[in-house]
């Protein structure tokens, strides 16, 4: 007698079938179930054969009934469905692929034995994910990512540090449609779960984001709503469901040079953030980045490499007397302006030391138009404030807001900032040993077409040495067939969240099947597809929301703050550095004064944080010196005779 | 003399034939070529009486039952295969089995399973120590009894009859194990109910014979019930015989034959006589004629074999398996 029975749990769901055209193979093999099963496609089975266990996870699923042909039930249902229910309901299959994760033992590699199929187990996720080797033993480097969960069972899964955050590979890439946030709340998740669980035999960690659009990373110090399921797989994954403790904010200011440029511009926190300012020196290291491939031909490059290996923060001194010390974009105007004057006057031709006259226009235009560009980023004056490299705090995370600012700046900020990152790594003297560099918009920064950048350049090194030295680049973009392939093929994880069909149409996604296509096109929120290097296939995995006010909800709790006139935000940033400073002293100290003053003694107050802030800052705003009015020019003053400028 | 005949004038006169036929008050077929008579029908004539009326008449019943049905389906199978020769005495294995199926909620579900696997021979023709070791074999060894004069296809044919025994007693035995159990379920075996005495007695247990090899009505009687029309039945009958008097039958059409074969869609069904058969014999029909769906193609019986009844059958194959 037969009877088939739901049995209870820790029976076989299934069981292997293998036909001659549906054969079982070392790497994949079909199996059936129940109509009514808890598994689905992402699932994670073990079969148990006589010497042999598979573990594999579902990656297809078909279903059919003995139905020869569909006109046959059109005929039977007189062409009606609506009034056609048959009394017997056709015998009918549930039929799964699964692709094998791992093989116990491993050699003989031989086709998956056709027995009974059983749903994972705790032990079994562990094992078929290779996890054992970093999870147990004496030296633990597994990361939480997150919690598999199907039929009842939830695991937490867990990366390698080793080949998360190098040396044996490293970088991770996501891929996700907009706006679903889930890009950005799995990294500071992810990062979250770093500083918990990253080994710290193995080093200090830190994070350098780049907020590129939005409020999205503004946050990241704020507590978030956690709801019971979050708090349980935090608990589950260990890990405090609290914000970052070490954050630190950085942006430049916008055009007036006076409000900074961020949507963490509430009275309540603006006061954490630090502004970013840099002058000519760190900008022309990169002028690369500013200027394109017509800007800058040989001569173009020649000379500005002649500016910065002769000029720059150098005594020069030129053919006309004239002694110059550049160290600012004003002190560079001061440069240009005595070689036109002095080629001018004494009538020399078109040439200054090899270089022609109208090189000598472009590359002025082009310097000068940059601090114009990056207004509020770079200044004129030469004062600067700057990521504290070299004292990098262990766990700490560096956010850096770009998203108010022009593309090129943003171009500027990205590799100057990374670059420093690496230079110091190098060095050994970033005040970490590992710094993890979360940069959205992959597919802008590190196309798979278009024009070379240096950007682009920078993130190809990156990815391919990057490793060594400690940096990790955290990457993500809506498209990943948009990014340059050696960028995400350098990522030895991969993460996925919902992806666009389209997307998933082309040809970097042919090693999934349909119905992960499917699965990826419809995953919710909260869900991601996991690729690592011990994982052999794909793992779609839960993760809690982030342990931080999401943007939207910290623009909500802290609106921004409008601009304010240039001396009542002096006297909040002075406040918000010492809140016994009342406005009347701000603004005894500030009348009358000129902007660039009051700003640069702003800077160097708040880059000091005196005790006594504000009597630091009326000694760098310095004492006042009355001017006698300036005589108006003598009416036979000849104007200097201009050369025309062609690329004016 | 062979005449050619080209495409056109087969076509042309096939219609001829048919409008002849027509004319004649028929029905024409399906145009397909006639299946093969086969072996000559062991048993094509019987004797009834009507019970349902004076004649045998037709009857419309109705629109197909909305709802499912709980019951059960049964039927057997049978597999052998000639191992070998003793001399010209065929040695052949035999597998049957039998299952019944219940249909609950819509859902069919195997309850009762019968096999067994045994031996056929003549035994009379094999030396005593030739039968000791087919025992020996672990298997059954049955006899199929054959004349003295060998004959290399009656031996056969003789041994395969004692097979066919076999799987009637294994229906007959899961047809008994399942009323034990379900004494009041309806149950729908497949085929006549001859031989099942004592497991269908008083009880809701139809036949469903699809094959008609023998025919119990003659005449006008004979042509009313296989030309019945779809959703018709014919009236009850009564078969006459020695041992079968208890066993009422009636035709039940399913599907429209027009275009199609006489037999197309056309079942015979059985039930043992009692008080109930004509009370509720229409309600038995519009029940049967709703198991037309699901239709069980892509078997070529698929008019006349119940969606179950398939499912029975498919049932026993698996449970076969690659049997040989």
């Amino acid at each position: 007698m037969v009877v088939t029975t739901e049995g209870p749990n820790g029976e076989p769901i299934g069981r292997v079938v293998a036909t001659e055209h549906l054969p079982a193979s070392p790497h994949q093999f079909h199996f059936w179930t129940e109509v009514e099963t808890p598994i689905g496609i992402g699932a994670i089975v073990r079969v148990e054969g006589a010497a042999r266990t598979v573990y594999a996870v579902v990656v297809d699923a078909k279903a059919y009934s003995d139905l020869a042909d569909p006109l046959h039930e059109v005929r039977v249902a007189a062409g009606v469905p609506a009034e056609h229910v048959p009394p017997t309901r056709r015998t009918e299959i549930r039929l799964w692929t699964a692709a094998v994760l791992r093989q116990v033992p491993e050699e003989p590699l031989q086709p998956v034995p056709l027995a009974e199929v059983f749903l994972a187990s705790e032990e079994d996720v562990q094992v078929a994910l290779r996890m054992e080797s970093y999870v147990q033993g004496e030296e633990q480097t597994g990361i939480p990512i997150g919690m598999y969960a199907t039929g009842g069972l939830t695991a937490p899964v867990y990366l390698d540090a080793n080949f998360l955050l190098g040396p044996e590979s490293a970088h991770l890439n996501i891929s996700g449609v907009s706006g679903l946030a889930t890009k950005t709340s799995a990294v500071e998740f992810l990062l979250k779960s770093v500083f918990t669980h990253f080994p710290s035999g193995k080093g200090r960690v830190a994070a350098v984001c780049f907020n590129v659009k939005g409020p999205d990373l503004c946050f990241l110090d704020q507590p978030a709503e956690l709801f019971p399921e979050d708090l349980e797989m935090y608990a589950g994954l260990e890990i405090e469901p609290t914000p970052f403790d070490r954050a630190h904010y950085f942006a430049p200011f916008k055009a007036d040079g006076i409000n900074i440029n961020t949507l963490r511009s509430h009275p309540d926190l603006i006061g954490s953030v630090h502004p970013l300012v840099w002058g000519l020196r760190e900008v022309l290291d990169y002028h690369e980045v500013l200027l394109n491939r017509d800007d800058l031909d040989a001569k173009a490059a020649a000379f500005i490499d002649f500016l910065t290996d002769r000029v720059v923060e150098k005594e020069f001194r030129d053919e006309w007397g004239n002694t110059h010390r550049v160290r600012t974009f004003s002190d560079l105007e001061q440069l240009f302006r005595a070689i036109f004057d002095g080629l001018e006057a004494t009538g020399r031709g078109d040439t200054w030391r090899t270089h022609h006259i109208a090189t000598i226009r472009k590359v002025r235009n082009r310097l000068l138009n940059i601090s114009t560009r990056c207004k509020g980023l770079v200044t004129d004056d030469g004062t600067s404030e700057d990521l504290p490299f070299g004292t990098f705090e262990d766990r700490g995370v560096y956010v850096i807001d770009v998203s108010g600012m022009d593309q090129l700046a943003q171009d500027l900020v990205f590799t100057r900032v990374v670059s420093q990152l690496r230079e110091h790594l190098e060095r050994r003297d970033l005040g970490v040993d590992h710094i993890v560099v979360f940069a959205d918009e992959l597919n802008k920064y590190a196309p798979g077409d278009g024009p070379e950048t240096y950007v682009r350049k920078m993130l190809l090194d990156i990815s391919e040495r990057g490793r060594y030295l400690g940096l990790v680049l955290f990457g993500a973009q809506q498209f990943r067939s948009q990014v340059h392939r050696r960028v995400v093929g350098n990522a030895s994880t991969t993460v996925y969240g919902r992806m666009d069909m389209d997307e998933l149409a082309t040809p970097g996604y042919q090693v999934l099947s349909q119905a992960t296509k499917i699965k990826l096109a419809t995953l919710p929120k909260g869900e991601l597809m996991v690729r690592h290097p011990h994982f052999t296939q794909p793992v779609f995995l839960r993760f809690p929301r982030p342990p931080v006010l999401p943007g939207p909800a910290g623009v909500a709790a802290y609106p921004p703050a409008m601009d304010v006139p240039f001396e009542e935000a002096v006297m909040r940033q002075l406040v918000a550095l010492d809140r016994r400073i009342s406005p009347n002293a701000v603004a005894e100290v500030i009348g009358g004064r000129q902007e660039e003053d009051v700003r640069r003694a702003l800077l160097a107050t708040r880059r000091a944080r005196p005790d006594d802030v504000l009597a630091y800052f009326q000694a760098a705003v310095g004492p006042r010196v009355h001017h006698a009015p300036a005589a108006p020019a003598g009416a036979g003053t000849t104007p200097l005779q201009s050369v025309e400028d062609p690329y004016a | 003399m062979t005449v050619p005949v080209a495409a056109e004038t087969g076509i042309e006169a096939r219609r001829r034939l048919r409008e002849v036929v027509l004319e004649a008050g028929g029905v024409v077929g399906d145009g397909r070529p006639a299946a093969m008579a086969g072996a000559p029908l062991q048993t094509p004539f019987g004797t009834a009486e009507p019970v349902e009326g004076d004649e045998v008449s037709t009857v419309p019943v109705g629109e197909p039952a909305a709802d499912s049905r709980d019951a059960a389906f049964a039927d057997g199978t049978q597999r052998y295969i000639v191992e070998g020769r003793i001399g010209l005495t065929p040695v052949l294995r035999a597998h049957v089995g039998a299952a019944v199926l219940t249909r609950r909620d819509r859902d069919l579900l195997p309850v009762v399973y019968e096999a067994e696997e045994f031996v056929v021979a003549p035994l009379d023709r094999l030396a005593d120590t030739t039968v000791t070791k087919l025992h020996e074999t672990g298997l059954q060894v049955r006899d199929c009894g054959v004349p003295d004069r060998a004959h290399p296809i009656l031996d056969v044919q003789l041994a395969v009859q004692q097979v066919e025994r076999r799987r009637r007693c294994a229906e007959i035995r899961a047809v008994t194990e399942f009323r034990r159990r379900e004494p009041d379920m309806w149950l729908v075996v497949d085929g006549s109910l001859r031989g099942y005495a004592d497991a269908i007695r008083e009880s809701r247990v139809l036949g469903a014979i699809k094959s008609h090899e023998t025919q119990f009505l003659a005449g006008m009687d004979l042509e009313t019930a296989l030309t019945l029309p779809e959703a018709h039945r014919t009236t009850v009958f009564r078969r006459v015989g020695a041992r079968e008097d208890t066993i009422h039958s009636w035709y039940l059409r399913l599907w429209d034959w027009a275009e199609q074969d006489i037999l197309f869609g056309l079942l015979r069904i059985e039930r043992e006589r009692g008080p109930d058969v004509l009370d509720e014999i229409d309600e038995v029909c519009r029940w049967l004629l709703a198991e037309r769906s699901p239709v069980s193609t892509p078997d070529a019986r698929w008019d006349r074999l119940l969606y179950p009844i398939h499912e029975v059958e498919n049932f026993l194959k698996a449970k076969a398996g690659s049997w040989w």
